[in-house]
């Protein structure tokens, strides 16, 4: 039988794919073609339900491309596709576990893209998916929806933020949370969650809500998660930013290439758009940096929170989590009670349990315990555990390792709660400095270091040092009692305050023509009272005639505590090292009136953090202790970790020779054969698309071209060779390249 | 003249003798072969059919299976052929009945190649119509699904089963869930007198013909085959009941013996999904009258009076259509004068 010749109409005709692009071009004509096949799609559909599981493959793959032709245009007739979405939702819902993987993926794919279109709205479709997510057994059904539901939630939060969809969302995730707490379905809640935190996608408190019930919940994955999201949650947020701002484009190479390349359309828009891509990460970068509250910081009673968490995973000797994610939980419990200075006084004498040498992964342990130490907690429940880790863990006959451990993790708790220490212990642990090991050696000075400093007075007169003593002497190291504070004020104003007066000074001078000095001041001092200046506006607004009073009747009341801003502290350093300069002047003199009489403009604000900035670079260049370098380095929000503890322990010891070798091989080209070094230059060029260097050009180039250049060079006369040499000159001049109209 | 070179060397390359170092493996020879890998399961790419012919069943099961999913015409259409021999053979030898070879089959309703279709509608005329009966819902899904087929032969194609169809199981045809309405919304979106459409775009637009004529070649002959086989389903659907004759045990038998017919409540739909007013039973005549002249009577009316006034074979089809419809709406209400 010969083949049959179709119709040039029909030959096109019969394929869905143009049909589709004809309907897109023109959908008013082909409505009745539409139909036809929406009809189509009906009886294919109805095939397919009335034996889900045992369709041919043929009828699987006909009702597959109808779904995918009435999934593209369904935007176009709405009235005749009304009950489309539904069909497909109820499809997925009802046999979602039988569908064959490909028009599985290919439902989904046409509720996406019916999302896209805004045929249906998101909240329906999350709605759809999500309860597929929590219960289908197919795994790669499972990781397509998840990432549909991150796309879908990402895609509508672009623009702006999407409230109401969000609330919805979090709502489901919260109830899925708390509903049963035994099951695993609460890992999906946790991961979605996290994931749209780590993409700042949801930045508020509500997500931090859905995580904290994670925690509480039974089930050990679902806790962990929930932990793990606290402790490296905003870690990796800031990674994901880092990452996405990374892959700049080289603008450079990119306009060179356009220069040489044959010109395109294409490659138009792609300078285009490489160029919009730098504007905008220009943009990015002067733009303000977003507020993101970390997520510990937007827990809702972090209190209730770490003593439910605490009682309920960690007290509770029924509980079987592992060593490794009870840990991660201790980790979460006393980094809250560090950051939010809470009050776990049962925390403490559970720990003693933990603190012997043979406990498996002690550090951490000692990590968290100097982790939950802040200046409110009493030193009564500290000072056992500090004595216990000394009795454990520092002695003669215990390892140089875990000696330094111990005496580190000391100093840790220490910095923290400088009362915890007795008097005899702290001679006896700094004695350790004599020992032979190094790394016990640097943890004991370190501790005395830190006492110098916070508690002179603990140590022996011959290890105060020199300006502990004089420190001691003068008054101006003072122990400071429990849960004393400092007094408030605004960082730096000093600081503005002086540099008022010099200005006022060199003002002063200038008109009076005098050079400034004794004179210059005391007129200063004279004409305080009567003038201002009016260029001083700029800088300050000092209303200098009720100045003077004001300063008599505050310097008189020396506890009225003035209502100011009160300095952002705490988030740099904790505030038990008080033995800045510029505070014992401020509190010798009574504290800097300055904000007191007189409203600071913005340009204050301005020069007032310029000088801080300056102070501070006068500072990290060597006017002030190592320690409390550290302990501004430190930020708060990290906390301790194991490493910080063993860190000691690993000075002075040898490296391996692997260590060496991977050392000095780190930045070398890889070499898994013998080769030369050229070679791999080569094969790098190569790898790169570019051949070869000028110079490798020249090199190769054949003996015989360049022998007859060569032989009339010696043949040339004096002049000949004058005037090249001055060309070659003229050459290097301007840029060294040989110009068409140059002369030969 | 630099590519040329490399080239030329590369091609010399094949006739030098390789060079053998020391303390490096000898190179790979050209024939060889990995045998590194690691396999759960070994794909045979060639396999043999064993079939001696001796089992006459399993070689029913064999062709069976070959006319459903061999991806050659002739296979299928092969297979089709020797299946249509053993059910019309005298006695019939369908081990497996007519039940799977319908299941398995129907999907060729609107299969690509025109022989085989044809073929099976040459079994599907051998078929006993008593054991097709019970499957007409079944087979009036693909059909629907064939008569709006992209392209046109499969269409026309399926209305010969659609006639088949009629002539052995005229009364289920109309009266099984969904086969009333939604068979005529086909017909009408076939025949481009479909009153949802226009409706559907809000406006009628000025070249809207029907649409089935344009184009094919034989456009008339199709668009008048269309119109007969629609008069024919409207005749199955209109013929009077006939009355049975009066049975003294009939009242007996209905409530202690067990029904005779296939699924006799299926009115009441069980176990189903809840059917919407496309997908309800309609099973008697008065029902289906109702809903016709409710739903479909003005749109079909006014697609035959055009289809009349072109005159030739559409119009001497639609002229059988007319007949059909004062036939069967003869009781319920005048049609629209001429």
């Amino acid at each position: 039988m010969g083949k049959r010749k179709l119709a040039a109409l029909e030959k096109v005709d019969a394929d869905l794919v143009s049909l589709q692009y004809k309907i897109r071009r023109d959908p008013k004509s082909y409505a009745q073609e539409f139909y036809d096949q929406w009809l189509a799609y009906d009886a294919q559909r109805q095939i397919f339900i009335s034996s889900p599981s045992t369709a041919s493959t043929d009828d699987l793959k006909k009702f597959h491309d109808l779904v995918d032709l009435i999934a593209h245009v369904a935007d176009l007739y709405p009235d005749l596709t009304g009950a489309y979405p539904d069909h497909l939702k109820e499809l997925l819902n009802q046999h979602h576990a039988v569908l064959h993987p490909e028009l599985r993926e290919k439902v989904v794919g046409s509720l996406v893209l019916l999302r896209r279109k805004d045929v249906i709205d998101s909240t329906s479709l999350l709605t759809t998916l999500f309860p597929i997510l929590i219960s289908t057994p197919s795994k790669t059904l499972r990781s397509l929806l998840y990432a549909k539901i991150i796309s879908d939630l990402r895609e509508s939060n672009s623009k702006s933020t999407n409230h109401r969809l969000n609330r919805t969302i979090q709502t489901v995730l919260h109830n899925l949370v708390t509903s049963d707490r035994t099951s695993t379905k609460g890992m999906w809640a946790t991961r979605i969650t996290r994931e749209l935190w780590r993409r700042q996608v949801w930045s508020d408190a509500k997500p931090c809500d859905v995580m904290k019930e994670a925690c509480l919940g039974d089930n050990e994955k679902v806790v962990v998660g929930g932990v793990k999201f606290f402790l490296g949650g905003d870690k990796s947020r800031e990674e994901f930013e880092d990452e996405s701002s990374g892959d700049d484009v080289d603008l450079k190479r990119v306009k060179h290439q356009s220069g040489i390349n044959k010109k395109s359309k294409k490659r138009q828009k792609a300078y285009e758009k490489a160029i919009d891509k730098v504007k905008k990460q220009d943009r990015k970068k002067s733009a303000p940096h977003p507020l993101n509250f970390s997520a510990l910081h937007l827990l809702h009673d972090p209190q209730g929170f770490a003593e439910q968490l605490f009682q309920k995973h960690l007290q509770n000797t029924k509980n079987k989590f592992s060593l490794d994610n009870k840990l991660l939980i201790l980790q979460l419990v006393t980094r809250l009670v560090g950051l939010h200075k809470l009050t776990i006084i049962s925390l403490y004498s559970w720990f003693v349990r933990f603190l012997t040498p043979k406990q498996a992964q002690v550090t951490s342990f000692l990590a968290s315990l100097a982790q939950a130490t802040h200046d409110l907690v009493p030193p009564d429940a500290i000072e056992p555990l500090v004595v216990k880790i000394a009795n454990e863990f520092v002695s003669e006959a215990s390892a140089s390792e875990v000696a330094a451990a111990g005496i580190n993790s000391i100093r840790e708790i220490a910095i923290r709660q400088p009362l915890c220490m007795t008097e005899t212990l702290l001679q006896d642990l700094v004695l350790y400095q004599r020992s032979k090991d190094k790394g016990v050696v640097m943890a004991a000075k370190g501790l005395q270091s830190l006492y110098r400093e916070v508690y002179p007075e603990l140590l022996q007169k011959k290890y105060r040092g020199k300006e502990a003593t004089m420190g001691l002497r003068s008054g101006e190291t003072r122990q400071r009692k429990f849960g004393e504070e400092d007094v408030g004020g605004i960082e730096g104003i000093e600081l503005l305050e002086q540099y008022k007066e010099e200005q006022k000074a060199k003002k002063l001078a200038e008109q009076e023509g005098l050079p400034e000095g004794d004179e210059g001041k005391k007129k200063l001092d004279d004409e305080d009272d009567d003038g201002f200046h009016s260029d001083e506006w700029e800088v300050g607004s000092t209303d200098s005639e009720s100045s003077g009073g004001w300063i008599d009747v505050e310097s008189d009341g020396e506890d009225d505590v003035p209502a100011k801003k009160r300095q952002k502290t705490g988030s740099e350093a904790p505030q038990l090292v008080d033995g800045d300069k510029e505070n014992v002047v401020a509190e010798a003199n009574g504290i800097s009136t300055l904000a007191m009489t007189s409203i600071l403009t913005p340009a204050d604000l301005l020069k007032l953090q310029e000088l801080r900035r300056e102070a501070r670079v006068d500072q990290a260049l060597g006017n002030r202790s190592k320690r409390k370098k550290e302990l501004i380095d430190r930020h708060i929000d990290e906390g301790v970790t194991a490493e910080d503890i063993e860190l000691p322990a690993t000075l002075g010891k040898k490296s391996t020779k692997e260590e060496r070798v991977a050392l000095a091989k780190d930045g070398k080209p890889g070499r898994d054969e013998h080769k030369s070094t050229q070679a791999i230059r080569k094969s790098k060029k190569e790898a790169e698309g570019k051949s070869s260097t000028n110079k490798e050009k020249a090199r190769k180039k054949n003996f015989l071209m360049t022998v007859g250049k060569a032989r009339a060079k010696t043949k040339r006369s004096l002049t000949d060779t004058t005037k090249a040499l001055r060309q070659h000159v003229a050459r290097s001049k301007n840029g060294g390249r040989r110009r068409n109209d140059a002369p030969p | 003249m630099g590519s040329s070179n490399r080239k030329k060397k590369e091609k010399k390359k094949d006739f030098h003798k390789a060079k053998l170092k020391v303390g490096k493996a000898n190179a790979k020879a050209a024939n060889f072969t990995d045998t590194s890998f690691k396999s759960k399961s070994i794909n045979v790419n060639q396999q043999t059919l064993e079939g001696d012919g001796s089992d006459s069943v399993e070689q029913f099961k064999q062709t069976l299976t070959t006319a459903a999913t061999a991806k050659p015409d002739n296979l299928r259409r092969d297979a089709l052929s020797y299946i249509t021999t053993q059910v019309s053979a005298k006695p019939p030898n369908n081990p497996v009945g007519t039940a799977s070879v319908l299941t398995k089959l129907l999907p060729l309703i609107s299969d690509v190649s025109i022989s085989v279709r044809a073929h099976l509608l040459r079994l599907f005329r051998v078929l006993p119509p008593s054991e097709v009966r019970p499957h007409v819902e079944k087979m009036l899904m693909y059909i629907r699904g064939g008569m709006t087929h992209l392209s046109a032969d499969i269409r026309s194609d399926t209305l010969n089963a659609m006639e088949w169809l009629l002539d052995v199981a005229g009364d289920e045809v109309v009266s099984c869930p969904g086969g009333w309405l939604k068979t005529l919304n086909s017909f009408s979106s076939m025949l481009g007198w479909n009153p949802s459409v226009g409706s559907a775009m809000n406006s009628q637009g000025w070249t809207s013909g029907s649409k089935s004529t344009l184009g094919t070649k034989k456009g008339p002959e199709a668009q008048a085959r269309q119109i007969q086989v629609l008069a024919r389903f409207l005749q199955a659907g209109f013929q009077p009941e006939t009355v049975a004759p009066y049975n003294p045990k009939a009242y007996w038998d209905n409530i202690y013996r067990l029904p005779a017919t296939a699924n006799p409540f299926a009115y009441l739909n069980l176990f189903g999904a809840p059917r919407d007013e496309d997908n309800e039973m309609y099973p008697d005549r008065i029902s289906r009258q109702r809903v016709f002249d409710a739903k479909w009577r003005s749109s079909i009316v006014g697609g035959m009076e055009g289809a009349k006034k072109e005159g030739g074979t559409v119009g001497r089809a639609a002229a059988l259509l007319d007949k059909a419809l004062r036939g069967g709406l003869r009781d319920s209400a005048p049609l629209p004068a001429r």
